[in-house]
């Protein structure tokens, strides 16, 4: 089993080779590990927070029975966000099939409100974190999954790039890009802290 | 300014999670006699704190984390494959080699002497506590296992053994005819000590411990501190916050 102090030290890929040995606590610290990311990736694509944690449990769900396929374990979490949104999508397929058969209403936008109420982090108003998660989700592709890797996993710009498997360089180029886009993207909410 | 210039980028790699001990230290220096970098150095605080707090989770990576080894436990069917790349990469020949080597191995493993095998985990002492109401899924797991069990009526309950409770799921565990302690849903639970002392450690969730008087020092510890239980009857209560 995995200790719980060197859950922090391990590297992925020992965790992954753990893990296929029939280790599932060593799974566990996987998901500690990529949770954040993967809900925050959900979120860019998923408006309702308890649709994304779903999303987000479906997709390690979906790794773990695929792990064997995972070539470079090393590049676990790339792999994994590849897995996340396409589960985003699959999601969207199922919505969309019940609002055809069954006519299912999509969750309100006050019901919405209502719930990130409940699940505000602190510091952020409502209103904020709606405005932070619009500016993300409209980024392009590339750099939306960058500001995540980098933000709500808390990886460096050298471990994204061992990630996704690119030069340390070419991910810091994008990340700056990423940067200006939000900046610009949330220069109101930056103003406000300016004053 | 050139100086400031070096300190712009000095934010970026903060920014991108690479910078130094030494650059950080340099930066804070600069920073607290600049009000132009340290205004930059404050928006660049703000995005990564905002995007990090807009997009955070309401389950803590903890939490998920035990949960999805509690259900990839209670569902054993559920196992990722053993990685072949090798043998298929090697072909045909190869792979028909491996299937007669891991047939002879096998066949060796039984005639030899099994004295050799490394042995199970040990498990810890049983102790007297009955498991009464169960509501829902509430898994347990004896302590040096990886395998998550359905809890049940009759199962034996040992020292350090880990009660996990999932939504909408309850468990009474009665510590004599007189005291019950109730898990609430999505908890988990550890028996550290049961030897006259009675500790559990509430990982997370909430349990309501009824206690007969004279049970002897009663302890329940979380990741936020050690309550000693004076009254008869109280609720310990886990949260992020």
């Amino acid at each position: 089993m995995i200790d719980q102090l060197k859950r922090t030290t391990i590297r992925d890929e020992q965790l992954v080779r753990a893990t296929l040995r029939g280790d599932t606590s060593a799974f566990g610290a996987i998901v500690e590990r990529y949770w954040n990311m993967v809900v925050a990736l959900a979120l860019t694509k998923i408006a309702d927070p308890a649709e994304a944690e779903d999303v987000a449990q479906e997709s390690f769900l979906k790794a773990y029975s695929q792990l064997h396929t995972l070539r470079n374990p090393s590049r676990f979490a790339g792999w994994l966000s590849k897995i996340a949104i396409q589960q985003c999508a699959n999601s969207f397929r199922r919505t969309a099939r019940c609002k055809t058969a069954f006519g299912c209403k999509a969750t309100s936008l006050e019901e919405l409100e209502r719930q990130t109420a409940q699940t505000n982090p602190p510091g952020l108003t409502e209103s904020e974190i709606h405005f932070v998660r619009r500016a993300v989700s409209r980024m392009p592709e590339k750099f939306r999954q960058l500001i995540i890797m980098r933000f709500a996993a808390g990886l460096s710009a050298a471990q994204i790039a061992e990630q996704l498997g690119k030069r340390p360089g070419t991910v810091r180029v994008w990340l700056h890009r990423a940067y200006k886009i939000l900046r610009k993207d949330l220069a109101p909410l930056l103003e406000e802290v300016e004053s | 300014m050139k100086n400031c210039e070096k300190y712009k980028n000095i934010i970026e790699k903060h920014l991108d999670g690479m910078i130094t001990e030494v650059e950080l230290s340099q930066l804070q220096k600069h920073i607290d006699g600049c009000p132009s970098c340290r205004a930059e150095f404050d928006r660049s605080t703000f995005l990564k704190d905002a995007v990090s707090q807009a997009f955070s989770s309401h389950t803590s990576a903890e939490q998920a984390g035990a949960s999805l080894v509690a259900r990839l436990s209670s569902e054993p069917d559920r196992k990722p494959l053993l990685n072949h790349p090798p043998v298929l990469l090697a072909g045909k020949r190869a792979a028909i080699a491996a299937v007669f080597l891991l047939a002879a191995g096998v066949l060796l493993g039984f005639a030899l002497d099994r004295a050799d095998e490394p042995a199970g985990p040990t498990l810890k002492a049983e102790v007297p506590i009955l498991v009464g109401r169960i509501e829902g899924t509430v898994l347990v797991r004896h302590e040096g296992s990886d395998i998550w069990e359905a809890l049940e009526t009759d199962s034996k309950i040992r020292l350090g053994d880990t009660f996990h409770s999932a939504v909408k799921s309850t468990c009474v565990l009665e510590l004599d005819p007189n005291s019950t302690l109730e898990l609430d849903q999505n908890s988990m639970l550890v028996l550290e000590s049961f030897n006259g002392l009675t500790e559990f450690n509430l990982e997370h969730g909430e349990l309501t411990a009824d206690l007969e008087s004279g049970h002897g020092p009663f302890f329940i510890s979380t990741p936020h501190g050690r309550v000693e239980a004076l009254g008869t009857e109280f609720t310990v209560k886990v949260t992020d916050e």
